[in-house]
């Protein structure tokens, strides 16, 4: 429905614009806007067609924000692309032009049975095609760009046309970077978005590489931030795919991902990050970036597959900080089935039992290993030694060796011992090994446990909080926008009224001579 | 030409037993010179994949070279080297040293403590790689490393895949035998000396007195027992500047919003 709002505005105020200019015209607008109320739901040609006149809009008033506008229906709409309503928005919104028959080249001639059907479901538009040709004038090159982003999406989504869509990305890309002009920028992000999708289903992802490092760096020089923020995402992305995790890890520091970037660039970075700080074994900044993840990512039932990636890998990154993940979570609807291997090993990990999760390991290895975390998930297991020694640390105070040893399935007594100590050593359980005796002596809770908490950590805390809350509250200041110009409005107010008060003034100076005037006043 | 006897001549002179380790060193330096000249050392662009190949197995052969003289740094050098090789020109017919080669940088890794780097570089392999016995060996020790089980670390030294990873891990005991050491400091207040030696894996008690001086322990001849010095409870500090300093910037942050 939302296009559908969007698209009436952005219509209406084309009327108002050419109404002056030519009556006929006004007329068959409204002709086609009383065709539309008895059908709620646009047509994907009468979506593009809307998109276009937003990008039109962008161009001409040289705000990119009606630009992102139309473009964020763009996955909604990729789904129901088909040759046919391709064809019919580059007919309609085309003259007889180069640039329509080099888009209606790529799209395959359909056979006439096929095409009649088609013209069938969209009939409403077939009768207002020819209006409309009359009104648009030769089409910006943005429009021309965004087409063909939308060709590129659709020959992304069969197998037999990816080489083809390859083909096409480079041509685009190749077009794009000899306009250079800054108001495509915002389709050329996802333009590379295209290209890489058509790399990664077509051929191999890392022949895109030097392609997009050359790209990257020109957009960082001419500040387009939002291909920048996107080039640096394929580039994270292409690395991550090839395990090249030192890589990744170099541009990351070589680079700065630009601020202005949208929130799904973002929250796209945030998740390599947080992948790549949980390879390296920094766990704290891996939770920090993965939690940012999640709170940038869109609704999780608009954007499911990223809401699942991410938080498969928040659970994990989580349990090998050493917290177990909150049971909502995987009661979450577009979570319960996704999540259900890691919610086995957490229940492993929680019980402390490493029989329990080795064999957790072993059903879930092909699920694990699909979603590149089984290497993470097998660092679990110091954890559960951990908690199995923690767990029997509380409930006894004095154990025996030998019964660590089979109550945590380890080998020997003599790696209980070894174990026992390091877990000593890293703050994990307070206790002593007597060797002699050959058990444990466990300090209660109450010796040195009761302080710990209340430290200065709590205040570290409640600082990063704060820390936090008030960035939201900045950011929320900073993203605030005006109307454009309507501050002169004020402004002239503003003159006025400091006018009148140096009028005031003035009068009151002269006043100040006359007493009439004061009395008068007061 | 010179460049291919020298490199048969070293392929020989590094496969005899027992190897000729100072003319496989001479060998090296002129042979890298020669795929300097011939760009092969850092190779770029398309070249002869036969070319590649013998380039391939030169730094193979120096990286084990490297190792057998104990020149560690040297391997560092010849394994960012091969890295090209490996990861860049995956045309080439996979080397049967590639996971012999990677297993000891990730030992490598291990010894210094470098678990970070360990867990990129073991996560850059693919799946297939961790069934190789090479790579295996490094993972089963980090894991042992990571639990505690030390004994287990220690019998792993007999189930070492080549002659050269048994270098890394005699120097590896040295970084066990400190951790193992810190951990009794902590979990400890006294041990008999014979269990000492045992625990730290020390053959004979004179080593441990050595060990025991240099950290400082206290050793109680007449009892035969060490005693480690219980560190005083550390005295918490109120934080005084951070707090102050947090106050007055949540002061001006308010100013800012009221």
């Amino acid at each position: 429905m939302a296009p559908d709002i969007e698209m009436k505005p952005a219509d209406k105020k084309e009327d108002d614009k050419k109404k002056k200019d030519d009556e006929k015209k006004d007329s068959k607008d409204k002709e086609k806007e009383k065709e539309e109320p008895p059908k709620p739901p646009p047509t994907p040609v009468q979506e593009i067609k809307a998109n276009v006149a937003l990008i039109e809009r962008a161009v001409e008033a040289l705000e990119p924000r009606f630009a992102h506008r139309a473009l964020r229906t763009l996955a909604a709409l990729r789904r129901r692309l088909n040759d046919a309503v391709l064809r019919d928005a580059v007919e309609e919104l085309f003259k007889d032009s180069p640039t329509k028959q080099a888009l209606l080249a790529w799209l395959p001639e359909a056979p006439p049975a096929d095409t009649a059907m088609e013209v069938d479901s969209t009939s409403n538009v077939t009768t207002t095609a020819p209006t409309h040709k009359a009104v648009t004038t030769e089409p910006l090159p943005e429009v021309d760009m965004y087409l063909r982003l939308l060709i590129i999406h659709h020959l992304d989504s069969s197998s037999s046309t990816y080489s083809k869509a390859i083909d096409l990305a480079h041509e685009t890309v190749a077009k794009m970077q000899a306009l250079n002009r800054r108001s495509t920028d915002p389709i050329a992000a996802k333009i590379w978005y295209a290209l890489e999708r058509a790399y990664e289903l077509g051929g191999d992802l890392s022949d895109a590489r030097p392609l997009f490092l050359a790209a990257q760096r020109t957009a960082s020089l001419r500040h387009d931030d939002e291909t920048h923020a996107s080039l640096i995402n394929r580039l994270l992305r292409s690395y991550i795919h090839s395990n090249l995790y030192a890589q990744a890890d170099k541009l990351i520091s070589k680079t700065t991902f630009p601020p202005a970037a949208s929130n799904p660039q973002l929250a796209r970075y945030h998740y390599y990050l947080g992948r790549i700080k949980a390879v390296q074994l920094n766990y704290s900044e891996a939770h920090a970036h993965l939690q940012q993840a999640i709170r940038r990512a869109p609704a999780p039932t608009r954007a499911p597959g990223f809401w699942q990636a991410v938080n498969k890998l928040f659970v994990v990154v989580e349990l090998l900080m050493g917290d177990i993940p909150e049971r909502g979570l995987f009661r979450h609807p577009v979570l319960e089935k996704a999540l259900q291997a890691y919610f086995d090993v957490v229940k492993a990990v929680r019980t402390g039992s490493l029989s329990q999760f080795q064999s957790t390991l072993a059903t879930h290895a092909a699920t694990l290993s699909a979603d590149h975390t089984y290497t993470l998930v097998a660092r679990l297991r110091q954890n559960v030694i951990k908690t199995g020694i923690r767990r029997l640390s509380l409930s006894y105070s004095r154990i025996a060796l030998r019964d660590i040893c089979v109550k945590l399935h380890l080998d020997s007594e003599e790696d209980a011992e070894y174990i026992v100590g390091k877990a000593v050593r890293d703050g994990v359980i307070d206790g002593k090994v007597v060797h002699d005796k050959g058990w444990v002596e466990c300090a209660g809770a109450g010796a040195g446990g009761a302080g710990r908490g209340y430290g200065p950590e709590v205040g570290d805390v409640f600082q990063r909080r704060i820390g936090y809350c008030l960035e939201l509250h900045n950011q929320s200041v900073k993203a605030m926008r005006y109307p454009l110009n309507a501050h002169r409005k004020e402004l002239a107010a503003a003159e006025g009224a400091r006018e009148r008060e140096k009028e005031l003034a003035k009068e009151i100076q002269e006043g100040d001579l006359d007493d009439d005037d004061i009395g008068g006043d007061f | 030409m010179s460049l291919k006897s020298q490199y048969t001549d070293l392929k020989a002179s590094f496969s005899s037993k027992p190897p000729d380790l100072q003319k496989c060193g001479r060998l090296l330096t002129q042979l890298k010179l020669g795929l300097i000249q011939a760009g092969l050392l850092l190779p770029q662009g398309d070249l002869n994949q036969g070319d590649l190949v013998v380039a391939r197995e030169i730094l193979e052969i120096g990286a084990f070279w490297s190792i057998r003289t104990q020149d560690v740094p040297a391997f560092d050098r010849y394994f960012s080297q091969l890295q090209t090789f490996y990861t860049d020109y995956t045309t080439l017919p996979p080397s049967q040293h590639e996971y012999a080669i990677r297993g000891l940088h990730l030992i490598r890794l291990l010894t210094q403590n470098r678990i970070a780097d360990f867990h990129t570089a073991l996560e850059s392999l693919p799946a297939a790689a961790l069934e190789s016995t090479y790579i295996a060996h490094p993972v089963n020790l980090e894991r042992c490393l990571m639990e505690g089980s030390y004994a287990k670390v220690w019998s792993a030294r007999a189930e070492a895949p080549a002659a050269e990873y048994e270098y890394f891990v005699d120097s590896l005991m040295g970084t066990i035998r400190n951790e193992i050491a810190s951990c009794e400091e902590a979990a400890y207040e006294s041990l008999p000396l014979k269990d000492a030696a045992t625990l730290l894996f020390f053959a004979s008690q004179r080593e441990l007195l050595v060990y025991a001086e240099q950290r400082g322990w206290e050793v109680n001849l007449n009892l035969g027992t060490i005693t480690f010095a219980k560190k005083g409870e550390e005295t918490m500090d109120i934080p005084k500047e951070k707090v102050i300093a947090a106050s007055l910037l949540y002061a001006r942050e308010l100013e800012q919003i009221v």
